[in-house]
């Protein structure tokens, strides 16, 4: 692994949370207080690292609390670890929300500049993949009422057609893939394979092993905030599953299906 | 450096935001745009009457204008002031009204507050206009003034950003923020001389003569509000016509690029906390 290109190298990071117990969060208890607030330290992530090979799809597993979500918003720069770096090689966009900052007043057209931008296209870009995204989207019957008329599959739809069509080197995705109906979810996995063949690295976060299995070739698994393993996805995924068979029976029975 | 550039990278993004807001706001009015008047017209009557008619209070005529309406008068200090406190407001506010947006996607997060800036200050142009046209009708000859005219309000709106970037990540911090200001602007505002004339403070501040046996006065404590400072020049432009006094504009300036710099200062040290505290 080490003689391939790197889309990311993720070095040894940790991030903290600090859970409150009496927040000073008004005025009134900072001054009552003094300057501390009484707070534990949480540790989401200890001393991860690993390296996503360029032109992967790579998966992130593990169980509820396991840290991935910090883990992806750390990737998309929206939290900062406390210790350690993360080093994209090439432009990340984050898919970690459907319809980011979409005015539910203005009309279809008007909230695919306004969203592409915020997800830092330019607007020539929005411009030239206009006719695509609105294709993609299949609401182009509707583009120009205000989006508070959308059907909610309608809406997320649309967001995602816009997400997708951001074209970064390094996509980094949470668990927005099951949005639409069957027929859509086709579409993105259609897109989302183009996007590989083109040699797009793609970092993305489920619940479903068979998703991951399916279209992940690397995967790093995470337990409680730490790094368990990380690698060719079919080893990495099995032992996460072993490890669930163990661990107990409720969570176990519903791992050993999906093996 | 870095940092100017990486702003200077979100134009787009930053006239997108202001334009959601600016399509967004009267979006399925009858009225539309013709709303944003209606607020300072509301308080332009108030103010009228009961300062002007109720009150007695005569502002000294234009020099060399010769306007000598309450009404005008009262607009050239009131519309700089009411897009002060809007952006002040309003911009103290945009972090927490777009938490959602802050915690799901990367950008760079100034573009918020600066969007309520541009927002307001659309609505401030159009205000502005409107007291323009109506300042000609009266018989004042503004129109050579329109250029430093638009040159110092971009001053009040650079004033004005550095204050609601303080502002926007104290609230973040402490939610008593927007409460306590809101407060304070009321204060302000009567501290300014809007509704009356500063030739009534200076009157009483020549009557009490030094503070405690010093040679400061009243006035000079009065004016340290740099709000009075951009009252007055933008009175002497609008109102009088005549060319502000140099001191009064250097002290706008100098209080609108420490403003600033203090601003940016203070939102980009937090800016990287920003998901985690909302």
């Amino acid at each position: 692994m080490t003689d391939q290109k790197l889309a990311v190298r993720v070095d040894d990071i940790s991030k903290r949370f600090r859970l409150y117990k009496e927040r000073n969060q008004t005025l009134k208890a900072t001054v009552m207080r003094g300057r501390r607030s009484v707070h534990e330290d949480f540790w989401a992530l200890r001393d991860v690292s690993f390296d996503v090979p360029e032109g992967s799809t790579f998966g992130l597993i593990g169980s509820n609390g396991s840290g991935k979500s910090t883990l992806l918003k750390c990737l998309a720069k929206i939290y900062y670890p406390e210790k350690g770096s993360i080093t994209p090689y090439g432009k990340v966009a984050a898919l970690l929300e459907v319809g980011s900052g979409f005015h539910p007043e203005l009309s279809g057209r008007e909230n695919i500049f306004l969203n592409g931008s915020i997800l830092g296209m330019s607007r020539k870009e929005i411009l030239s993949k206009y006719d695509e995204i609105v294709e993609f989207s299949g609401v182009s019957e509707f583009i120009d009422q205000p989006v508070k008329n959308y059907s909610s599959g309608m809406y997320v739809r649309l967001g995602f057609s816009i997400a997708i069509h951001v074209d970064p080197q390094i996509l980094v995705v949470d668990e927005v893939l099951a949005v639409g109906d069957a027929e859509f979810q086709d579409k993105c996995r259609r897109k989302f394979s183009e996007f590989r063949d083109k040699g797009r690295t793609v970092i993305l976060v489920s619940h479903s092993m068979e998703m991951v299995r399916e279209m992940c070739d690397h995967a790093a698994w995470l337990n409680k905030g730490q790094l368990v393993a990380s690698g060719e996805a079919d080893p990495t995924i099995q032992a996460y599953l072993d490890s669930l068979g163990e661990a107990g029976e409720r969570e176990g029975g519903h791992g050993g299906q999906a093996a | 450096m870095g940092y100017l550039k990486e702003v200077f990278a979100s134009r787009e993004l930053l006239a997108n935001l202001t334009l959601r807001e600016v399509r967004g706001q009267y979006k399925r009015t009858i009225f539309g745009q013709l709303w944003s008047l209606a607020n300072p017209l509301a308080a332009m009557v108030v103010y009228t009457f009961v300062f002007s008619f109720i009150f007695r209070i005569q502002p000294d005529a234009g020099d060399p204008s010769g306007l000598n309406v309450f009404a005008l008068w009262l607009l050239c200090g009131l519309l700089p002031w009411t897009f002060f406190s809007n952006v002040i407001n309003s911009g103290m506010g945009s972090l927490l009204i777009n938490a959602g947006l802050v915690q799901k996607v990367y950008f760079s997060r100034i573009v918020l507050p600066l969007s309520y800036v541009g927002s307001i200050g659309f609505n401030w142009l159009f205000e502005m206009a409107v007291l323009v046209i109506a300042l000609s009708i009266a018989g004042a000859f503004v129109l050579p003034w329109i250029p430093l005219m638009l040159l110092t309000m971009v001053i009040l709106a650079i004033f004005a950003t550095g204050v609601a970037l303080m502002l926007s990540v104290a609230n973040v911090h402490f939610r008593d923020t927007q409460y306590f200001v809101s407060i304070l602007l009321q204060i302000w505002m009567y501290l300014t001389p809007i509704v009356y004339p500063i030739k009534l403070v200076a009157t009483q501040s020549d009557e009490i003569g030094g503070l405690f046996g010093s040679n400061i006065t009243l006035l000079d404590v009065y004016q340290i509000n740099p709000m009075e400072r951009f009252v007055s020049v933008f009175r002497q432009m609008l109102y009088d016509n005549r060319w502000p006094d140099p001191n009064d504009y250097l002290t706008i300036v100098i209080w609108a690029l420490v403003s600033l710099v203090v601003g940016v200062l203070v939102f980009r040290r937090s800016e990287k906390g920003l998901a985690e505290l909302l």
